[in-house]
């Protein structure tokens, strides 16, 4: 059997740009070889311009995203205001790691802007929540290894968002067709201070 | 007939009081007197720290206590109960938050974590409720960006509305989560908080308001607030008023010289700290 | 000591002869000797099954020698001849290696090969058994029949069975004395002649669409269609086929090759303008 991580395949992205990040997954959810789904997303928003974007297992992502948003929910009933995206990140961790002995098969990515200073952050994580903090971009799923060859080939820095959808749209879509696991369509986010586009990318479809 | 009720803690009286609690108030209204008063830039807690004989050592005991690297309290009642609720406040502040948000509890959510505690201590069997008031009082960083306030060049200040509302906004600065600043808040034993520009609690609660009521103006400076509190305080206290007697924390901007190192970029100091005795002679100097 | 005895007896190619007396099999040698037989084999006693862990993904995903897998082919026999088509893509474990790989050997002018399984495997035999049948031809002055020509590759992988080889093939021709003829053939050494065949990772999707619109009567429009289309629902639905559909057709006078088209045009095609696929969504709701 293999690995929990890609039995069901898929692949996410983050980048930083100018005053903007974007994050972008495939739409797959296979069973090994089969193709199950072309509509299974792997983003998530949990704030105006806070994103989770989550590969590995399909259950575990549904369960997970379902978590945060439970957890999400709280924060802003309690708090009454949204959850930054530092905030978030650190709520991801230490919720992965309460897990550290029997870990959600999951590779989270943030990405989002302060609602307060406008800058962008993305970061990813381990399963048991060890944050990586980026300047450039983050990559998960069964795509991670062909994701980091076309972003260090394609991201530059202080991308504005037009260039920075083009970017992470290559790097995805080039990315995914080398990985037999991932593909099928992809979703891209172009997350600016306050405005965020949501594209559907037709991905080939083998 | 209320003696009947009076040892039940979680029973009510038929005229739907729960006594024990009310006793409780009555241990706080016994309590030395403490204070605060929220500035523009900050707040001042300020209480009487007394003392039976002379021959205890006045700096090794201490009333005013901080809770988080931005917040502090005080209280008025019984001083053994205010220990053990110092050390929930900070233990909640990291299980509760800390650990799970990497940040420190926005004074709001401290203040209700505190009051869960003292609430708890209402309903459970085998305890009493705690016999203290407490004043607490943070400064948050808000989330919101900072407000503009120069207006633009052409516009003329014509309607009476637009001033006012802008006055509103100057105010709503202070106290909210959104855009941050300081907040002041009492929480009594029975679980209760509310947020105040000014208030005190303990013996002589009633009158220093009332002094307080006189003196407070709206976008007080942080340095006329200590001066007022001092005031109102002198109005209450038995015996002499000096840096032994007297204690001060403030919130105010960050003591970057509290934290130890430097040349960290980005490490800020902590906004609450307690005035030393010398730094409160000063200020009674100036009285 | 058995095992070691065993192996320095009975080489597994000195069985491999398909000629009747010593003179043919040494004329064999001489006029191929750089195709020789002889391959290094580890040197232990258990062979067959140190190969096989050594090279089974299927049993253990970590295996140290990772062969090139995952496909998807498919021949069937109608009226006007035979339709042979293919994917091209090649995987290594979940790594796309190549999209425009050629799964259709072209032994000669009437005889085509599938392959699927090892890729190395696959390409080697089927060459071998393309200059098998070339040998065939010159000794017997006429083509060799596909019965014939898919023996040669059964005998030749039963003789190897248990080392690890991985093929799943289909030998299809049209000969004067058999006509359109159709033939299995897999590394267990099974040999099957039938109307339909699906082969590789993707051949349940293939059968799927392939047994719902088979019929031997049908016109050569609508044969090559039926193939293109099983295979672009194989390619759909299965991760390790994909990239182009290899579309052949063999007739009397020999095979005719219809393309070499792109899936993702294709797709889009079928889905867009016949409105089938319609679980893909290519709006955004």
């Amino acid at each position: 059997m293999s690995s929990p991580f890609s039995i069901n395949g898929g692949a996410c992205v983050a980048m930083r740009g100018k005053n903007c990040v974007a994050i972008a997954c495939d739409l797959r959810l296979g069973l090994q070889s089969l193709t199950v789904s072309n509509n299974f997303p792997k983003i998530f928003q949990y704030s105006p311009t806070a994103f989770l974007g989550l590969t590995g297992l399909a259950t575990d992502v549904s369960t997970v995203s379902e978590l945060f948003r439970y957890k999400v929910n709280m924060y802003r009933l309690r708090e009454e205001r949204d959850i930054a995206p530092k905030t978030f990140a650190q709520l991801v961790s230490s919720s992965l790691y309460e897990r550290r002995f029997g870990p959600w098969f999951v590779s989270p990515v943030v990405a989002g802007i302060d609602g307060k200073s406008g800058a962008p952050f993305i970061c990813g994580f381990d399963s048991i929540g060890c944050i990586d903090y980026a300047a450039d971009f983050i990559v998960s799923g069964t795509a991670s290894d062909q994701l980091f060859g076309t972003c260090e080939g394609l991201w530059e820095p202080d991308l504005e968002p037009d260039d920075l959808f083009e970017t992470i749209s290559q790097a995805l879509l080039n990315a995914v067709d080398r990985d037999a696991l991932s593909g099928w369509g992809a979703h891209v986010y172009i997350i600016e201070k306050d405005k965020v586009t949501k594209r559907l990318l037709k991905g080939r479809q083998d | 007939m209320a003696d009947r009720y009076s040892f039940s803690l979680t029973t009510f009286s038929p005229s739907g009081k729960l006594v024990q609690i009310e006793y409780a108030l009555n241990a706080v209204n016994q309590g030395v007197t403490s204070l605060g008063i929220k500035a523009a830039n900050g707040i001042v807690l300020a209480t009487e720290k007394k003392s039976s004989t002379p021959l205890i050592d006045p700096a090794s005991s201490s009333k005013i206590s901080l809770i988080t690297p931005n917040i502090g309290m005080v209280y008025s009642g019984m001083g053994p109960d205010y220990r053990v609720l110092v050390d929930k406040a900070r233990k909640v502040s990291h299980t509760g938050y800390k650990r799970i948000y990497n940040e420190y509890p926005p004074t709001r959510i401290l203040v209700q974590d505190v009051a869960r505690v003292m609430q708890e201590a209402t309903q459970s069997g085998g305890v009493r409720p705690y016999g203290v008031s407490l004043l607490i009082a943070g400064y948050d960083e808000g989330i919101e960006p900072e407000q503009q306030n120069a207006k633009p060049a052409g516009a003329e200040e014509t309607a009476v509305d637009d001033s006012a509302e802008d006055r509103k906004k100057t105010t709503g600065k202070t106290g909210g989560i959104l855009k941050g600043g300081p907040s002041l808040y009492q929480v009594d034993p029975s679980g209760s908080y509310f947020p105040w520009k000014a208030t005190a609690i303990g013996k002589s609660a009633t009158s220093a308001k009332t002094f307080l009521e006189k003196r407070y103006t709206e976008g007080l400076e942080l340095e006329d607030a200590v001066h007022i509190a001092l005031l109102t305080l002198k109005e209450t206290i038995e015996g002499e008023m000096n840096g032994e007697t007297v204690e001060i924390g403030i919130v105010g901007p960050p003591a970057n010289h509290l934290l130890g190192y430097e040349g960290v970029e980005g490490a800020q100091g902590p906004r609450f700290r307690k005035l030393s005795p010398q730094e409160i002679e000063d200020y009674l100097t100036n009285l | 000591m058995n095992a070691l005895v065993s192996r320095y007896s009975q080489p597994a190619y000195q069985h491999e002869g398909h000629s009747d007396n010593d003179t043919q099999k040494q004329l064999a040698l001489d006029v191929a000797p750089s195709l020789s037989l002889n391959f290094a084999l580890p040197p232990i006693a258990s062979t067959a099954s140190w190969l096989r862990a050594m090279t089974d993904d299927h049993a253990n995903p970590n295996v140290p020698i990772k062969l090139a897998h995952g496909t998807t082919t498919l021949a069937f026999r109608f009226k006007g001849g035979i339709i042979v088509a293919t994917d091209s893509r090649a995987t290594a474990g979940n790594w796309i290696a190549s999209q425009t790989v050629k799964k259709v050997i072209e032994i000669n002018s009437c005889l085509l090969g599938t392959m699927a399984g090892g890729a190395a495997d696959c390409q080697y035999w089927l060459a071998y058994l393309g200059m098998q049948c070339r040998l065939h031809e010159l000794r017997h002055k006429r083509r060799i029949s596909v019965a014939a020509a898919s023996k040669i590759l059964a005998n030749l992988v039963y003789s190897y069975k248990g080392m690890g080889l991985s093929m799943g093939t289909m030998c299809a021709g049209v000969t004067p004395m058999e006509g359109p003829a159709l033939y299995y053939v897999d590394n267990d050494g099974t040999r099957l002649a039938g109307n339909l065949f699906c082969v590789g990772s993707g051949q349940t999707f293939a059968y799927g669409v392939l047994d719902a619109e088979y019929k031997y009567d049908m016109e050569e429009d609508e044969a090559l269609e039926l193939g293109r289309r099983s295979i672009l629902a194989a390619t759909h639905r299965d991760a390790y086929s994909g990239g182009f559909v290899n579309l052949y057709h063999i007739k009397e006078e020999g095979w005719v090759r219809h393309g070499f088209n792109d899936t993702n045009p294709l797709f889009w095609k079928y889905k867009l303008e016949k409105g089938e696929f319609s679980n893909v969504t290519s709006q955004l709701v």
